[in-house]
């Protein structure tokens, strides 16, 4: 099994007057696609600026395969950054840009390599331009590639389709999938869950700084999906009438006194007739659907609901 | 450490905004002959006609000038070349490194080593065809004592030049580093603890071995003791400023 390739323990930033990470815990595993979801402010870039080097925390520690980030610098130099705004040179072309970091790297013969990741992200073709005629979107590309030099292991892209048009992010997205699927662990920040929900294997929600909740995608999509909620007296009575009148086969019995049925073609007053015919009375029956983007603003309402209660 | 380098030697000798300076300031630097060589007065402190000095005194006379216009195009270009990276945040893509904040101070440092170095080819070039042309005057005078006046010049400038780094790693904005580093490269708080100490004590004794004040007063490199002194001052200052650079920037947090 693939083990944990980063871990948080406790990590929290904070300036001056604002703690802009809380105390935030968690592991991702190599091969994942860590989707980070929080709204604007909530401590996304942050977080990921001292996942990447370039904030030191205030407390809490980082650990790279289980060893503490401060212990084992080299591992760094196998992660791809994209936080922000992309660091280009305006004066230098697309290619300029890349052969600079291929020089850092010490690779040689990198016009190969150059070309490719600029086939890659769509950019082959204004390779002689300069960046400072670039659209926000020709730079999110082109930080793609610079991240991607040098083959790291983690690419970490922080809010990436910001500034792209809807055929932009859609190459994007299919461009993550693509590097994940050859092994690339990639940890990924939005404030739209919908569109991270596309490429994410994992999520963790931040709100405030502090991560409210980590959740693997088939949870969610679980949590998420449409379902019609029973309550009935017992569980036991119903299911053969579902089965077998109804010929209801996906549903789940979540306690004794309610059941979850998945069944999208049925009824809910087909279930009540059936039910009543059998003398099964029942105490409320609700059609339940929770789309993703609900789902977030419910674990990020919390907080504010929360506090609302003190003021 | 050597591709680090190696990328700003790339940024380095691409970057034609230093070509520009260097021009200019061969350029000026000619003319300036030329407007010396039509109003010839013998030199307040010496009282050497400038016609009559051989390379080392001539160019100890250019470097004791105020402004400095060496210390200001060092403080230009050192500016320049470390802001536009940190503006452009080219910094992130290769932070992950090994030791990359480290190496890249010291790259940055090296790369302000080898302008201060080409600040100084073209002085002494500039200088050497100006007094050729118009002053009719091409001796070097004594060799050993023009190569200590270089070496040790070299040292001092190259200090300051980090010490403006330091300036410009502190502040992180292009306009308040170059006001900062007009500040120091006009020397003004040398001037004024200068005449501060002659009027309270009559006699300088701190303001002798400021950098500044070093790179400006002319010195007799034929005196061990004042050569011993001036290495001192720019070794100890490069030291200093090259220890708070690196730890600056070890403990940065970066954007
Ligand atoms: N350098 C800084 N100094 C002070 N406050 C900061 C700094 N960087 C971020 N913050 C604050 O920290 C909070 C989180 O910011 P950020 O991580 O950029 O959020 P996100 O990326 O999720 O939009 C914000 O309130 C922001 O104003
Ligand atoms: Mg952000």
């Amino acid at each position: 099994m693939s083990g944990a390739i980063i871990e948080l323990k406790g990590l929290t930033k904070q300036f001056k007057m604002k703690t802009a990470v809380h105390k935030a815990s968690f592991k991702i595993n190599k091969g994942d696609i860590f989707g980070l979801i929080g709204q604007n402010g909530a401590g996304k870039s942050t977080l990921l600026k001292m996942i990447g080097g370039l904030l030191y925390p205030t407390s809490g520690d980082i650990h790279f395969f289980n060893e503490a980030s401060d212990k084992n610098q080299l591992y760094f130099e196998r992660m791809g950054l994209l936080i922000e705004s992309p660091g280009l040179y305006p004066a230098y072309t697309a290619y300029q840009n890349l052969n600079l970091m291929m020089i850092a790297y010490g690779i040689k013969n990198s016009n190969e390599e150059i070309n490719k990741l600029l086939q890659l992200v769509g950019l082959e073709n204004e390779k002689k331009l300069k960046v400072k005629e670039f659209s926000m979107g020709m730079k999110q590309r082109l930080g793609i590639a610079i991240a991607l030099l040098g083959s790291p292991d983690v690419l970490i892209l922080d809010e990436p389709i910001n500034g792209l048009d809807p055929h932009g992010i859609k190459e994007v997205r299919e461009l993550i999938l693509e590097l994940n699927k050859n092994g690339l662990t990639i940890i990924i920040s939005s404030h739209i869950l919908e569109e991270l929900s596309k490429v994410a294997t994992q999520y963790a929600i931040i709100h405030e700084g502090k991560i409210m909740e980590t959740i693997s995608k088939d949870e969610l999509l679980l949590k998420c999906e449409e379902r019609i909620e029973l309550e009935i007296d017992d569980a036991k009575e119903v299911t053969p009438v579902l089965e077998e009148t109804l010929n209801i086969k996906h549903y789940k019995v979540n306690d004794q006194n309610t059941i979850y049925i998945y069944d999208s073609q049925v009824e809910n007053h087909q279930i009540v007739k059936h039910l009543s015919a059998k003398g099964i009375a029942i105490h409320s029956i609700s059609k339940h659907k929770q789309g993703l983007e609900q789902y977030f603003l419910e674990r990020t309402g919390r907080e504010a609901a929360y506090s609302d209660q003190f003021i | 450490m050597i591709n680090l380098f190696k990328m700003d030697f790339h940024r380095f000798v691409r970057n034609k905004t230093m070509y520009l300076l260097l021009l200019i300031y061969s350029a000026f630097q000619i003319f300036g002959v030329f407007m010396m060589s039509l109003y010839e007065e013998p030199m307040a402190e010496t009282g050497t006609l400038i016609s009559k000095m051989n390379a080392s005194e001539f160019i100890q006379s250019v470097l004791s000038q105020t402004p400095s216009w060496m210390l200001l195009y060092i403080m230009v270009f050192t500016i320049y070349f470390y802001i536009s990276e940190l503006n452009s945040g080219y910094y992130k893509n290769y932070i992950t490194m090994k030791h990359a904040r480290i190496h890249s101070v010291v790259s940055k440092i090296i790369m302000q080593a080898f302008f201060t170095l080409l600040m100084l080819a073209t002085l002494i070039i500039s200088d050497f065809i100006g007094r050729y042309l118009f002053l009719d005057n091409s001796s070097i005078g004594d060799l050993g004592f023009f190569l200590k006046l270089l070496s040790s010049q070299f040292l001092l400038q190259w200090a300051f030049s980090v010490l403006i780094l330091c300036v410009a790693m502190i502040t992180k904005k292009m306009l308040v580093s170059l006001i900062v580093g007009f500040v120091f490269a006009l020397n003004i708080f040398g001037m004024i603890l200068s005449s501060l100490e002659s009027v309270l004590f009559d006699k300088a004794y701190v303001s002798d071995y400021l950098l500044v004040n070093t790179i400006m007063r002319i010195k007799d490199f034929n005196d061990l003791n004042e050569l011993i002194v001036v290495l001192g001052i720019g070794l100890v200052s490069l030291i200093i400023f090259i220890t708070i650079a690196t730890t600056y920037k070890l403990k940065e947090d970066l954007k």
